[in-house]
């Protein structure tokens, strides 16, 4: 019996797998210790412990070390081997790869295969490609974004140019220019592109924001990086400038060392509901190695409360700067409980709340049930003493599809029943009906060991199994392997999203097993939530792995823990 | 000239690289190029190729022509007012035109104004392409139809050459009139079926759940829906039912419809069909219902939902049903069709056509015709299917029987293993 309702023991797991940093970062830590700390300590809110001996082994990027354990350490060991939980980073990657039938798209067929010059031609080599080139699209524009895609070399665009003007009486396409001006931009030919930038000003009015966007990207790294604002300027007057645009702004003020401008351009960012690159926001943690500001510290942290209140997660890198910039590093090991995944009881009320209006009701209640059965069952919940677990019966019974659907209900039902569990379980009323796949007597002993909900047939029976468990209260679990996610879909704002998939990932209990009859098990429940936070004293932020590619219902596996000298 | 620079431009070349790294060695040629081009205004291009034909292109002197020359006016209009965003916007849409996007040529400033109110960057665009689209439809229309003209000019002048003597009397029994002749007929058919017709309702109830883009997508259904019930042999009586008066719905018929509005041999009510007909012979039609129709019954009345649904909000129409306890069915697509893609719910004049077709001839085959070929692989052999059918249920019935009798010690271990 692995099943484990307590919800502890998660960590275990967690928390074990290995740092791929750690060698690294004990040796850079080991290095500059001697010569910074004891200068920068005293501005700093957090400052760099003196590696003790007994503390060695916890130095970088540290996963802090579970406070419990689980009381079977072999089977847990086992658990996180084979199967990865539903909600940690990569397991939907993992299973879509299990899936034989998806297959890898072929890549669509290459049309026209003519060589892209590697240096620059001249025009009656020019001329002679045109004429090898065959295809309805003009051959200048087409040879343009073929060197756009390829990167090709600054002057061999040039030399296209060249021809092309020569032919033209000198004067050259707009679209022909911005794809040259893609091409300065990508291989950071900053005077080409203050070039383009000039004949740009000289020739239209008014640019579009694609041109704009290039020629900011330009602009920044040179001296006259204050244009790129004016730029930025210019798209506002048609549309709302892209998170890039921004972030490519802050980045050439922080590279100016104007560091006003630059939180200015963020708070209009943020402003117009935009969500910040992630690298902008590593920017404002680069930049801050260099400058000793409490004001600048202060917005820094502002930064991390945003990341938590909007479930963002770093990357790898920006991980690292948020670390260098606290220059910590030294995990506490800390044994500090990480914030529970439970809900406070506002948020649990309100959540409760939002479901009942916005998943159940949604505007009609005749959608995904009926008045009167929406009494029925309210009433029922009422009748019942709070439950324990709350069981959806059709995908429980379904998860095996060459037994019976009756008997893996009644197997799992009887094995959480011995526990003293007070069971509900939710189902449709064609469960009832005596049919090879229900059999009565099955369903029967079902019915004696929990209590029993049956929903008309077509309605939906997702909605009540979420109403029960919240009414019943936080001790409450769910069992499913359904994700939810169309439920999730209906809640109206991203903030009870949030609270959503929170709650989920603490009340939710999947089933393991691949076979029946060989006992159930469940995967085991999340008991921290996944988020940036802190205590005052300590920091704790999950970040991504740069080679794990996590879906958006999935959390982070990996955290970065700061500590605060003491 | 040009000598010096296509001299010293490999000099550069090929002296920097083993000095300076990467970078800066592109940022010094550069600027010496740009020094020498500047230094040589006045290159005209045709000469320089007849010159020098196997030399190297020069590289830079594009530029001093594109700076110098006079501003391309991208845009006449209202070029004083800068501040103005409806001349921005007009600007904006001229730049993306040069950059080979897919907007419109010409805009009008009603539409300005729509791209205007446009949320999102992707809205604006998604507009403009439908005006682009639009735009180029229109164009190829005109010029079909100047050919057309052309031609019918041709033809025309040929004939007048070739018949004028041969115009000798014939006899023919009827005038030409037969477009006038077909729609009385229709009327006589259509003023029968008002009288003594299968009623045929249109729930027009779903004007809250649809963007007036989709809103003028069922309206045209509906318009193509009655045009497919007129010509039938055997006409429903149609009932266009909750249709309010002064609704969207309401306008936007009688702006398609004209004059012919009033007119329309069919039954147009702000009541709701509930009202009008007996309860239990009411049959609502939707894809989500969980009984399937198995034959058309001619004294039930079906009820269509005019509801064209592009943002997949399920369970609306069964909804509606559930709430006035009516009863519900679906096509049978899945028992004679072998489906591939696409949604299951139909258009208004496929569903039309396909009762009118059952209603006529009882066909499920034939009937199904009208379901678009890109949806399905082909049909499925009845046989076939329930042959299926009967497999399953001999398959649990084994399996039952097994279960029940002597072996079921051993094959239920086999499941637990």
């Amino acid at each position: 019996m692995t099943f484990c309702l307590s919800g502890i023991g998660s960590f275990a797991k967690l928390w074990k797998s290995n740092p791929v940093l750690l060698g690294r970062g004990h040796s850079y830590l080991s290095l500059f210790l001697t010569d910074f700390c004891g200068i920068r300590n005293q501005q700093r809110w957090f400052s760099l412990k003196t590696v003790s001996p007994q503390n060695t082994k916890a130095t970088d990027l540290q996963i802090a070390k579970a406070r419990y354990l689980r009381k079977d350490e072999g089977s847990n060991k086992q658990v996180s081997s084979d199967s990865s939980h539903l909600f940690l980073a990569g397991a939907a990657k993992k299973r879509s790869q299990m899936n034989p039938q998806s297959k890898d798209h072929a890549l669509p067929p290459v049309k026209n295969t003519i060589e892209l010059p590697t240096k620059p031609l001249n025009s009656k080599e020019w001329d002679k490609l045109k004429e090898d080139f065959k295809g309805k699209v003009n051959f200048e524009s087409w040879i343009s974004s073929q060197m756009a895609q390829c990167h090709s070399s600054v002057d061999v665009a040039k030399s296209l140019l060249a021809w092309v003007a020569a032919k033209n009486n000198g004067i050259v396409g707009y679209d022909l220019l911005v794809k040259y001006l893609h091409l300065c931009v990508f291989h950071k030919q900053t005077s080409e592109v203050i070039d383009v930038y000039e004949i740009m000003k000289a020739r239209y009015k008014s640019l579009e924001p694609e041109a704009n966007t290039l020629l900011i990207r330009g602009l920044i790294h040179s001296d006259r990086w204050r244009e790129a604002l004016l730029l930025l300027e210019d798209i506002k007057k048609v549309m709302t400038p892209s998170r890039k645009n921004y972030s490519d702004c802050i980045q050439g003020a922080l590279l100016h060392q104007d560091v006003n401008i630059a939180w200015n351009l963020y708070q209009e960012l943020l402003a117009h509901d935009l969500i910040p690159m992630l690298e902008t926001l590593k920017a404002f943690f680069d930049f801050g190695k260099d400058i000793e500001d409490d004001h600048y510290s202060k917005k820094l942290l502002d930064i991390l409360l945003y990341l938590r209140n909007n479930h963002l997660y770093p990357g790898e890198s920006f991980a690292h700067s948020i670390k260098t910039w606290f220059e910590s590093g030294q995990c506490s090991g800390c044994g500090k409980t990480i914030e529970s995944i439970h809900l406070s009881p506002e948020e649990y009320e309100f959540l409760k709340g939002k479901i009942m209006r916005d998943v159940i009701d949604g505007g009609d209640q005749y959608k995904k049930t009926t008045p009167w059965e929406l009494k029925r069952f309210k009433n029922f919940v009422k009748s019942c003493p709070p439950f324990d677990i709350v069981i959806d019966g059709l995908n429980v019974a379904k998860m095996f599809p060459k037994a019976r659907e009756s008997q893996v209900l009644l197997e799992l039902v009887s094995q959480l029943a011995k526990q003293n569990l007070r069971l509900l379980v939710l189902g449709r009323k064609h469960m009832l009906k005596k049919s090879p796949r229900w059999r009565k007597d099955e369903m029967e002993m079902v019915r004696e060991q929990a209590s029993c909900f049956f929903a008309d047939n077509i309605s939906e029976d997702d909605p009540f199994l979420l109403y029960a468990t919240l009414h019943s209260g936080n001790h409450c679990k769910f069992v499913t392997k359904d994700l939810m996610r169309d439920h999730k879909a209906c809640l109206s704002d991203s903030k009870t999203q949030h609270l959503f998939f929170k709650w989920q990932q603490g009340h939710q209990l999947a089933i393991r097993n691949k076979f029946p009859g060989s006992g159930i098990t469940f995967q085991h429940i999340l008991s921290h939530d996944t988020v940036v936070q802190t205590t005052g004293d300590s920091w704790h932020i999950p970040y991504d792995e740069d080679l794990v590619e996590r879906y958006s219902y999935e959390v982070p596996t990996k955290w970065l823990c700061l500590h605060r000298k003491t | 000239m040009s000598i010096s620079v296509t001299f010293l431009r490999p000099f550069a070349r090929f002296l920097v690289p083993f000095t300076l790294h990467r970078k800066s060695r592109n940022l010094y040629s550069t600027i010496l190029q740009r020094n020498m081009s500047s230094k040589i205004p006045s290159l005209s291009y045709p000469n320089k190729e007849s010159t020098s034909p196997p030399e190297q292109l020069e590289l830079d002197g594009w530029k001093t022509t594109m700076k110098s020359s006079v501003r391309e006016d991208v845009s006449t209009v209202s070029s004083n007012k800068d501040e103005d965003p409806l001349a921005a916007t007009r600007e904006l849409i001229e730049m993306w035109r040069l950059l080979g996007r897919e907007v419109p040529e010409h805009i009008t400033e009603d539409e300005l104004k729509t791209v205007m109110e446009c949320a999102s960057k992707s809205s604006k665009k998604k507009y403009l392409k439908y005006l682009y689209i639009k735009e180029k439809v229109k164009k190829a229309r005109q010029i079909k139809k100047e050919a057309k003209a052309a031609a019918r000019e041709e033809f025309k002048k040929s004939k007048l050459l070739e018949t004028t003597e041969e115009d000798k009397q014939q006899n023919f029994l009827f005038l030409r009139l037969w477009d006038r002749n077909m729609d009385i007929a229709m009327g006589w058919k259509g003023a029968q079926a008002m009288q003594f017709g299968q009623p045929l309702v249109f729930d027009m109830a779903y004007e809250t759940h649809m963007t007036p883009k989709e809103l003028q997508n069922t309206i045209s259904q509906l318009l193509e829906s009655e045009g497919s019930n007129r010509r039938n042999v055997d006409p429903f009586h149609i009932y266009f039912c909750n249709l309010k008066t002064d609704s969207a719905y309401h306008r936007e018929l009688i702006k398609r419809y004209g004059e012919k509005w009033d007119k329309l041999l069919l039954t147009a009510t702000e009541k709701s069909h509930v009202d009008l007909f007996p309860k239990d012979s009411i049959i609502y039609l939707t894809a989500d219902s969980p009984n399937v129709m198995t034959t058309f019954k001619h004294d039930k009345i079906y009820v269509v939902g005019s509801f064209v649904d592009k943002h997949m909000q399920p369970g609306i129409s069964l909804a509606k049903a559930k709430r006035l306890k009516l009863a519900t069915e679906c096509l049978p697509l899945d028992k004679y069709l072998q489906w591939d893609v696409g949604s299951k719910n139909l258009t208004l004049d496929q569903m039309i056509r396909i009762l009118l077709c059952l209603k006529n001839t009882g066909n499920w085959e034939e009937a199904l015709k009208f379901v678009p070929r890109r949806k399905h692989t082909g049909y499925l052999e009845v046989s076939q299917y329930s042959q299926e059918f009967i497999n399953r249920m001999k398959k649990a019935k084994t399996f039952n029987s097994l279960s029940k009798g002597s072996l079921n010690g051993r094959t239920q271990k086999r499941w637990l293993e």
